[in-house]
């Protein structure tokens, strides 16, 4: 039988635990809020709905990145969790290569959170044609971005995975990871004027950017004239860059969980 | 080299402390073999090298011919295991567990599901093959472990206490399933209760601390040491000497 059956067989049990499992249902509710709340929300605060369909395409996108952000949940135990719950045991002494072990389990975890992304671009593109009847051709890209930052968040939380004694230390050291840290020093470089697009959560953004930059977003609040008073100049992430830079995550973090997951003794 | 197991000067550490010394040993035939010896004398480290879990610091270990670490899936398919006490993915049934582990050791179609109902009734679990395992009491899961064990019919089986917490009768009828299974495959079978391996194996090996103190056939030990109780006890050492 070979490696690449059996990688299939992983992938469908793998993909059947996330199924039956309540976070991942939890995650989508949880995603669906969100979206309802912008689009009860800012019409209520803002006097209805903004002329721009691409600044209510670009402010709906919360919800797609929330689902990426949701992965880390069902993502964080895909490896500690046979290490701390000792199924293991039975897994691993089975004649399959732990290599096809981890790349079935990311695999699975792509399609749950593909799954998740779908619903909330379908939500997306449903609300723009009921309030517009119009979609941006920008949506398309939007959700391209999405899926490959969500393959680039199951890969960094697969390698938190793989270096964590149990799930919980996984999930916790990935969501601090994207949301405090990244998100903290792209602030102090953004007000420094530095280069940040090679940050986690900076390609994140890229989802929401690529309808037009901070300048959109910026304007939905505040009237254009006044942004030249702000003491430091605001710069969108590149897009090329932002795809440069999940794709090295990608790499890095699928990469390195292999190696790690090989090495790992189940004592 | 094609004996079913063979394990070559291992020597394992765990950072400082040395849970093996340089053991050797080679079950030869279709012996059953009891792995006999106090807590933490070993006993669990050598069958976790042998099914892979672990690396040894030195010296090597094969199954069939098959180096475990450099060989791994080819030894893994000639072994079914029990290690520890079992976990199975609770969002799984008996039936789903079954099928995704025969199915990765190549099974497939009716011969994988008749197999899959030979062993449930073999160890009665047939009204709870399409039940949750997260509703399972560890019994349970221990007689699904034996399932999942025998499902693929490997010439052997490799066993860490197998009955560890079962009630007295499924101890019995755990027993009178391995018993049967020794027939005609090879049981490395780890436990402390002497009368249980006398029962199943004809041969046994006793490690304490790290050190194998003797490999031979029960027959043997008993003329020399009176019973296996007295060799396992001599082999030991007493507490506190």
């Amino acid at each position: 039988m070979s490696e690449f059956k059996r990688l299939g067989i992983v992938i469908g049990y793998e993909f059947l635990k996330h199924i039956r499992r309540k976070r991942l249902y939890v995650i989508l509710l949880l995603v669906l809020i969100t979206e309802a709340a912008v689009l009860i929300g800012f019409p209520a605060l803002m006097d209805g709905f903004p002329d721009s369909v691409k600044l209510m395409a670009a402010l709906l996108s919360i919800g797609p990145t929330m689902a990426v952000i949701g992965a880390i949940f069902f993502s964080g135990d895909a490896i500690a969790g046979e290490f701390e719950n000792k199924t293991g045991f039975m897994l691993f002494t089975n004649p399959v290569k732990r290599t096809t072990l981890v790349i079935g389990k990311y695999i699975a975890s792509c399609m749950a959170v593909a799954i998740l992304v779908i619903v909330a671009y379908i939500v997306v593109c449903v609300s723009l044609l009921l309030i517009y009847q119009a979609i941006p051709f920008e949506t398309a890209q939007s959700f391209g971005l999405c899926l490959l930052y969500g393959a680039c968040v199951v890969a960094v939380t697969l390698f938190f995975s793989a270096i964590s004694k149990g799930a919980m230390g996984a999930t916790v050291m990935t969501l601090v990871l994207i949301m405090v840290i990244s998100g903290v020093i792209e602030s102090v470089l953004m007000l420094a004027g530095q280069p940040y697009w090679y940050l986690i959560s900076t390609a994140g953004d890229s989802i929401t950017m690529v309808y037009g930059g901070i300048e959109l977003m910026l304007a939905a609040f505040m009237p254009l004239e006044e942004m030249g008073n702000f003491p430091f100049e605001i710069e969108s992430p590149d897009i090329g860059l932002s795809v440069l830079a999940m794709i090295i995550y990608l790499a890095a973090g699928l990469v390195s969980s292999l190696i790690i997951t090989n090495r790992r003794q189940l004592s | 080299m094609n004996e079913p197991i063979v394990i070559e000067n291992l020597t394992k550490y765990y950072n400082n402390f040395l849970a093996l010394d340089n053991v050797s040993l080679k079950i030869e035939g279709n012996e059953n073999v009891g792995f006999l010896g106090p807590n933490g004398a070993g006993k669990s480290t050598t069958l976790k090298i042998l099914c892979g879990l672990i690396r040894a610091t030195s010296g090597k270990a094969y199954i069939k011919g098959f180096e475990v670490s450099s060989q791994k899936e080819k030894a893994l398919s000639q072994i079914g295991t029990i290690i520890e006490t079992p976990e199975f993915y609770g969002f799984l049934t008996p039936r789903e567990t079954l099928n995704y582990f025969g199915r990765l050791r190549g099974m497939r179609g009716s011969h994988l599901t008749d197999r899959i109902g030979e062993v449930i009734g073999l160890v009665s679990l047939e009204q709870w093959l399409n039940v949750k395992i997260e509703k399972f009491s560890r019994g349970m899961k221990q007689r699904l472990a034996l399932a999942q064990t025998l499902l693929h019919d490997p010439p052997i089986l490799i066993l860490d206490e197998p009955a560890l917490g079962l009630d007295p009768r499924a101890v019995i009828e755990f027993r009178q399933i391995i018993t049967e299974a020794g027939k005609d495959k090879v049981v490395f079978f780890a436990s402390h209760q002497l009368s249980e391996v006398a029962q199943i194996c004809k041969h046994v090996a006793i490690i304490d601390h790290g050190k194998l103190l003797g490999y031979d056939s029960i027959e043997a030990l008993e003329q020399k040491y009176g019973t296996l109780e007295n060799a396992y006890l001599q082999l030991t050492g007493v507490p506190g000497e």
